[in-house]
């Protein structure tokens, strides 16, 4: 019974703490740490940290520093909304970004919605997020928008127009192939064949003998590192030697290192430019590459674009009330690491498209594709 | 000639099937226990290997030093975990797995950190001519080939060696084995041995192939080389071999024609499924 009492005082004097540190600015952050998404979570963390650490040593929010709160959300739904829930109530936070995926990402963005709190989503790609209110926004591309990119990529730059599509069977596969087949047709493209891998699959010997069956001009396959590693170096090994197209799944430096040699001259649609002469950019990657001691991807820069909006509302906000906090977000034109942000009415980014290429081993601006109207974001 | 193509690939599948299930059904044969904290040791001994590997350039010391560290391993994990619940209910046995696992999975993510490790210089990563325009990576007919060792060296130490005798003893009647003079707990660490270090194998031989091992690369074996032990007959080593073999060939085959359905693993489980129906005993049933 006494270890109960000592068990209550001991909580009732954490529970009480918080409210005496009222000085500083809570983000909420939810990210996975653990679990299948672990890799692409510790990137945005990074991302998301350093963000924090430079807006805190440049005078917080206006005098106030900025308190990050982080919970390992396994990129789980299930997870994300108790974490989402305590993010809003015990922990009060101002703004919550997420750095997770769109399963976890959409079951959170309810809960924000509902509290009235704005949450921005760095790099989960389902449409549906955005849709959850006026508090959602996403500093990354719907899917769509990244496979009307791919297209556009295949069909007018590089020309090509037999074209097998490779798709991982997840929302984030799903929806770049819905986007790419509905541009498809525009950019005189003929899909010959479509083949559904999981998440789980790291050996696609019966595919990639079908593919070269098939014999393509090129190959438009989605991806995560962990899956278009092992799918490249296998394509190439078998001799399949056209253009394989990717998207920011593929965007880290661990893609090159699993595909060795075979990763030469793959292309991808992504978010960050390596060799961009804006000095966001080239700033956030050489303070990203010394900070967290690994090379810079996709998902670290989105984290950090997600965090510079969410700190630059809050200064430009001065305020507690988070109704003015989000009209702040809403009005967002900011140059970030992943280029000009500012959002349509349903809170999705409109922004360029940057086009990479693996060349001698790191990745290399390819070009850039900045058709708005091709790149437009759903609206509502 | 796609058909072949898919054949091939069916049966590469398979063999790295047989590395992992083998020492699963060694163990389900001794112990009747379902041990899913077998794929946990598969994980680590593609960690040893690509460790080893980028430590010393030589592939052979991969083996050489994962083989037997898992191998000891596995005995510990029986030592320390199953041993003391043998007198219980196999699900005990079955739940300590599944949270043995759980936590080895995250263990790995801490101690190797969450993105994977891939061999610095790729070993094996030629590609081997077959005629006919079929071709196999030099990694995948290496893991056919190992296999088939790991086939033939188990069937010459069950049937050529004391040691194996004593092993089928204790597999068909424990107490008459022991009152005989064998050493239970030395067949069983032998069991325990020998399963875990073909699961070391595998692990090499399936990080060689994705070039990569992460810290959830187990996941996948721990189920699907259930389903393989179910379908070849429970503790059936013959049966095992040919439900490695052909659920290999019909994952190929159906993720092409039936891929828009049904997933690799659903596809595998449907076969499950539909084999059950005919032969509730599996494949090649173990003689009671």
């Amino acid at each position: 019974m006494r270890t109960f009492v000592k068990f209550i005082a001991l909580a009732a004097i954490v529970l009480a703490f918080p409210a005496h540190a009222a000085d500083s600015v809570k983000i909420g952050f939810n990210v996975p740490l653990t679990g299948f998404a672990a890799a692409d979570g510790n990137s945005a963390r990074n991302g998301v940290e350093l963000a924090i650490e430079q807006a805190n040593a440049d005078g917080g929010i206006n005098g106030k520093q900025i308190e990050l709160v982080v919970y390992d959300d396994q990129a789980s739904p299930k997870e994300a909304v108790p974490i989402a829930t305590k993010l809003v109530e015990s922990d009060g936070v101002a703004i919550g970004i997420s750095g997770s995926y769109s399963g976890a990402t959409r079951a959170a963005a309810g809960v924000f919605q509902e509290a009235g709190v704005p949450y921005i989503s760095a790099f989960a790609v389902h449409p549906e997020i955005t849709k959850a209110g006026d508090f959602v926004f996403r500093t990354s591309f719907v899917g769509e928008v990244q496979g009307r990119a791919g297209a556009m990529l295949i069909g007018k730059s590089l020309g090509k127009k037999k074209v097998v599509v490779i798709t991982l069977k997840n929302d984030f596969g799903k929806s770049l192939a819905a986007g790419f087949k509905e541009a498809a047709s525009q950019f005189g493209i003929e899909i010959a064949a479509e083949y559904e891998y999981s998440i789980k699959d790291r050996q696609f010997g019966p595919i990639v003998s079908k593919v070269k069956a098939d014999a393509p001009d090129a190959i438009y396959a989605s991806g995560y590192f962990f899956t278009a590693g092992p799918l490249v170096s296998q394509l190439r090994a078998a001799g399949v030697d056209v253009p394989i197209i990717g998207q920011e799944g593929y965007d880290s430096q661990k893609f090159i290192e699993i595909a060795g040699a075979a990763s030469e001259g793959v292309i991808i649609t992504t978010s960050l430019d390596r060799d961009s002469k804006v000095s966001e950019t080239k700033d956030f990657i050489a303070q990203f590459e010394k900070r967290a001691g690994f090379k810079v991807d996709m998902v670290a820069a989105s984290g950090h674009t997600a965090a510079w909006v969410a700190i630059t509302a809050l200064r430009k906000a001065d305020s507690t009330d988070k109704a003015a906090i989000r009209d702040a977000v809403a009005a967002t034109k900011l140059q970030a690491a992943t280029g000009l942000i500012a959002f349509n009415k349903l809170g999705e980014v409109k922004k360029d498209v940057q086009v990479q290429v693996v060349k001698d081993g790191n990745w290399h601006h390819h070009s850039v594709i900045s058709d708005a109207k091709l790149l437009a974001p759903p609206a509502e | 000639m796609l058909y072949l193509d898919l054949t091939l690939q069916g049966l590469v599948q398979g063999a790295i099937y047989v590395l992992i299930a083998l020492g699963l059904t060694l163990v389900y044969g001794l112990l009747r226990i379902l041990h899913i904290a077998h794929a946990a040791l598969f994980t680590l001994g593609g960690y040893l290997g690509v460790i080893t590997f980028n430590a010393t350039g030589s592939l052979l010391a991969s083996f050489a030093i994962a083989m037997p560290v898992v191998g000891l391993a596995g005995m510990g994990v029986y030592e320390l975990v199953y041993k003391p619940i043998l007198s219980k209910p196999p699900f005990v046995a079955l739940i300590a797995s599944i949270g043995l696992f759980i936590c080895a999975e995250e263990l790995f993510r801490i101690v190797f950190g969450p993105y994977g490790i891939s061999y610095a210089s790729q070993p094996l990563a030629g590609v081997v001519p077959l005629g006919n325009g079929l071709t196999l990576r030099t990694a995948e007919l290496a893991a056919i080939a190992g296999a088939v060792l790991s086939i033939v060296l188990l069937w010459l130490l069950s049937t050529r060696t004391r040691l194996g005798l004593a092993w089928r003893a204790t597999v068909t009647d424990p107490e008459m084995a022991e009152s005989f003079g064998v050493s239970i707990a030395q067949v069983r660490h032998l069991n325990f041995f020998v399963g875990s270090a073909l699961a070391a194998a595998g692990g090499v031989m399936v990080g060689l192939l994705n070039n990569l091992v992460e810290p959830g690369m187990g996941a996948v074996p721990s189920y699907k080389a259930m389903a393989i032990i179910v379908l070849g007959g429970l503790g059936s080593i013959p049966g095992t071999l040919v439900a490695c073999f052909s659920l290999g060939v019909i994952e190929s085959f159906g993720s092409i024609y039936l891929g828009a359905l049904l997933d690799r693993d659903a596809i595998a489980f449907a076969f499950l499924i539909v084999v059950l129906m005919l032969r509730p005993q599996g494949l090649i049933a173990v003689r009671q």
